[in-house]
């Protein structure tokens, strides 16, 4: 079973942000960046699929800077088998564009299953994997929170409002993943040694025309202090009170 | 109580449980599954990194010249998750162990922020600052204002393209010895439940097994502190430590010099002192340093920051601007007198902070680390070379130590800290002067010391003060300021001491300046995960130990 995920390096979410001057991205001085939180869900359902059936092989791929080097050898130390990198100045904005280079990339693998984050947790457009998998002309489930093979077949779970459904879908697939797989394993100080040897492929690419442009990004507004209506139980009225008026929660 | 009301002095070290020796200093074979290197560097500070760094040259150096080391592997282990994570310092660097690690780069490419541009020193009253002349002591002109955070990240970068095995987030938790050899380390476990059974995400420990291990552990290491006992290894003086606590603030009023204070806020029975840093224009680094041999059981080091911030000389810096980082640290003050009688071993060197390399009426210890790292490279290799790695064959670490400006500078001022654990402010500072003048001469020999956990600590009533979340903030804030994510359900790595007295329960209320202590009623409650690794509680009350790897401290430009 030869398995491919798509990982993306994303900056840490606990970081406080900052706008850059251009007003259009975040200013990354001093911010931390690792595997984006569903992409490090993905790796660890594909290293346990692969874990279940004794045999195959784990690629992850990136695309951008000489940076995701550094995210891809994560990978390869949690126990990925070789990495590509895909390299390109910056990850455009527009997911088609990057949908376009992954595709391109994942169909020369000849990959039986092909795993996603179910967004990437700072662009949060959902839409990489389904558009990949449209590309590719395979089937494609989002948001997976479970994921078995099979006979060639998959199954995945996946959580609604107030209800799961399973699904099965035949192979080559795409498939982008929830939380709710085990947590993504840290890499062993073996795991990290084994990674520095590990092939990782540099594959220059050209970005095709990002039709979608960022033209301006905002913190949210800071929030205000709590505060404190009174204690004890004389003090529910006024909450109640508060919670439908001002809150306008009840 | 005394017959006059009065409470009875609390003397800490009744109540600090003794270090768990037994549990850093293993007598067992490594695991069969062990990954064999050549050096450990325990700790991924600038000690640690800089020895690595010089060693790995070195060892490349010999290949290419046909020489007989061969191959050797070197590995630096970091509790912290990511490098520069748990570093806190100042700091104003002297460039000049950069120098000797990189020779040939020029001063601008190291990873500093501005030169010392200015500098002035205040004595401080609650509503005056007194400019007074700058001691020569804390002349800083050729030095450079840096974050340690970005310094020691750079320094990872330069190992790592020299070959090194970094390994963030593995804490060691055990030295591995054979007879009175050091033969290795053992990680600590992760994903332990609070109770200390394995949970989902457990990892065993790791052994690494290593021909010399470096303890590059920082202040207070605690594997130090267990070897120089298992050994035997003592010191002229105990060690003395002070606590540091340390903000960044991002400001729109530029400081345009570097500032040191003396005097208020802290008592004149205390040793200590602020800075102000400026960190390029825009940022600027605040602090305050006071000796853990203080007297007032209710002294707060964390709310003496917050009250400098309000100081008419401070506070004009800070207003309009936002406080992005805070964190603490303890910092090895003892001196010359203090450093352990010898820092090698059979299979062991003790380099950096964990030795007490740190000269206190400059302030600095950053270039003492890098260079005794870069000692410790130079002597194993040569033993290494030799095939001997025995106490004797990496002897020669301690005569280049003693040869170089760290024994030089530590000497020269041996006795200037001690003064003011005996004098106080006015006394010492009188003192030190006369040290200052005649190079160290005045008043010759040793002054002795009392371990901070000896000394008495008092009732008198010291001021509270109540947050203002602007410019002054609680510890549970300012916590949360040092990117601290320490999962909840982690064990304790804290060791209590049993029955505490609500007196003593409230003193380390007040040491810890990250809210891990707390009383309840008469109870002492305590919030592991809040803990950043001062280690402060360390030196006067509950013991810390290795926990699980990334836990802590999430430094970025400390």
């Amino acid at each position: 079973m030869k398995i491919a995920v798509c990982i993306k390096r994303a900056a840490d979410m606990e970081t406080r942000f900052k706008i850059a001057p251009s007003g259009t991205s975040v200013d990354e001085t001093g911010v931390k960046f690792d595997i984006a939180d569903f992409d490090g869900f993905a790796v660890e359902a594909a290293l346990q699929i692969k874990e279940k059936e004794g045999a195959g092989e784990v690629t992850v791929i990136s695309l951008g800077a000489d940076a995701v080097q550094e995210t891809l050898r994560k990978a390869l130390s949690m126990g990925a088998d070789k990495a590509v990198h895909l390299k390109a100045d910056a990850v455009p904005a527009d997911a088609l564009a990057i949908a376009r280079v992954l595709a391109a990339e994942l169909e020369t693998g000849g990959y039986d299953l092909m795993l996603f984050g179910r967004m990437a947790i700072d662009a949060a457009n959902q839409s990489v994997g389904p558009m990949a998998a449209e590309l590719l002309g395979v089937p494609c489930v989002t948001a997976a929170s479970q994921l078995t093979i099979a006979n060639g077949k998959g199954t995945a779970r996946r959580e609604l409002e107030g209800a799961s459904e399973v699904l099965e879908f035949p192979l080559p697939a795409v498939v982008t993943i929830d939380e709710g797989i085990a947590r993504p394993r840290l890499p062993s100080l073996k795991g990290i040694m084994a990674a520095k040897k590990k092939p990782l492929e540099v594959k220059p690419v050209q970005a095709g025309e990002s039709r979608v442009t960022v033209i301006k990004m905002e913190l949210p507004p800071e929030r205000t202090g709590g505060r404190i209506i009174g204690e004890g139980p004389d003090a529910v009225p006024e909450l109640v009170r508060l919670l439908q008026t001002e809150a306008k929660v009840l | 109580m005394t017959s006059s009301g009065r409470p009875l002095p609390i003397l800490p070290a009744q109540y600090q449980p003794p270090l768990p020796s037994e549990r850093l200093i293993v007598a067992e074979p490594p695991d069969a599954e062990h990954v064999p290197m050549d050096v450990v560097f325990v700790g991924g500070g600038p000690a640690g990194l800089a020895g690595a760094i010089e060693l790995a040259r070195l060892a490349k150096a010999d290949a290419e010249a046909g020489g007989s080391l061969g191959d050797i592997q070197v590995a630096v282990l970091e509790k912290a998750g990511a490098l520069g994570e748990h570093n806190l310092s100042g700091a104003v660097v002297n460039p000049v162990a950069f120098r000797a690690l990189f020779p040939g780069m020029p001063d601008s490419e190291f990873p500093f922020r501005a030169p010392v541009k200015a500098e002035r020193v205040y004595f401080m009253s609650d509503r005056r600052a007194y400019r007074l002349p700058t001691p020569p002591t804390m002349r800083n002109h050729g030095h450079y204002v840096g974050s340690i955070c970005e310094i020691v990240r750079w320094l990872g970068e330069r190992a790592e393209a020299a070959g090194v095995n970094l390994f963030t987030g593995f804490p060691v938790a055990s030295l591995l010895v054979e007879g009175e050899r050091v033969i290795g380390v053992r990680t600590t476990p992760s994903g332990l439940e609070r109770d200390g059974t394995p949970g989902s995400s457990y990892t065993p420990p790791t052994d690494l097994t290593a021909r010399v291990t470096v303890l590059s552990e920082g202040t207070r290491g605690s594997l130090t502190q267990a070897y120089c006992g298992w050994r035997g290894i003592g010191s002229p003086n105990p060690p003395l430590f002070a606590l540091g606590v340390k903000e960044l603030w991002e400001t729109t009023r530029p400081l345009d010099s570097v500032i040191h204070t003396l005097g208020w806020p802290l008592p004149n029975d205390a040793f200590g002192g602020s800075f102000l840093y400026p960190l390029g224009e825009k940022q600027i680094a605040i602090g305050i340093v006071v000796g853990l041999d203080y007297h007032a059981a209710a002294l707060d080091v964390h709310e003496l920051l917050q009250r400098l911030k309000l100081h008419p000389l401070v506070r004009p810096y800070l207003e309009g601007g936002e406080m992005v980082e805070w964190g603490a640290k303890t910092i090895p003050e003892g001196g010359y007198w203090a450093i352990p009688d010898r820092c090698f071993g059979d299979g062991v060197l003790i380099a950096g902070d964990a030795a007490g390399f740190v000269e206190v009426a400059s302030l600095k210890g950053i270039h003492y680390a890098m260079q005794s790292g870069i000692f410790a490279a130079r002597a194993i290799f040569d033993a290494l070379k030799k095939q001997d790695t025995s106490a004797a064959a990496l002897a020669p670490y301690d005569q280049m130590v003693k040869d170089s400006y760290i024994t030089r500078d530590l000497y020269e001022r041996r006795n200037m800290r001690l003064a003011f654990q005996h004098g106080g402010l006015y006394a010492g500072g009188i003192k030190a002067g006369l040290m200052t003048l005649t190079k160290g001469a005045f008043p010759g020999g040793r002054i002795t010391a009392e371990a901070d956990a000896e000394v008495a600590r008092t009732a008198e009533p010291v001021p509270h003060l109540q947050p203002d979340g602007k410019l002054t903030f609680s510890k549970l804030d300012a916590v949360f300021r040092s990117g601290n994510a320490t999962r909840d359900d982690i064990p304790s790595h804290l060791i209590v001491g049993a029955d505490i007295p609500p007196a003593v329960a409230d003193f380390y209320t007040h040491v810890c300046p990250a809210g891990v202590y707390e009383r309840d009623g008469d109870r002492l409650v305590v919030s592991p995960a809040n803990c950043v690794d001062c280690k402060a509680t360390d030196d006067v009350g509950p013991r810390w130990t290795p926990r699980e790897g990334g836990s802590g401290a999430k430094y970025r430009s400390m």
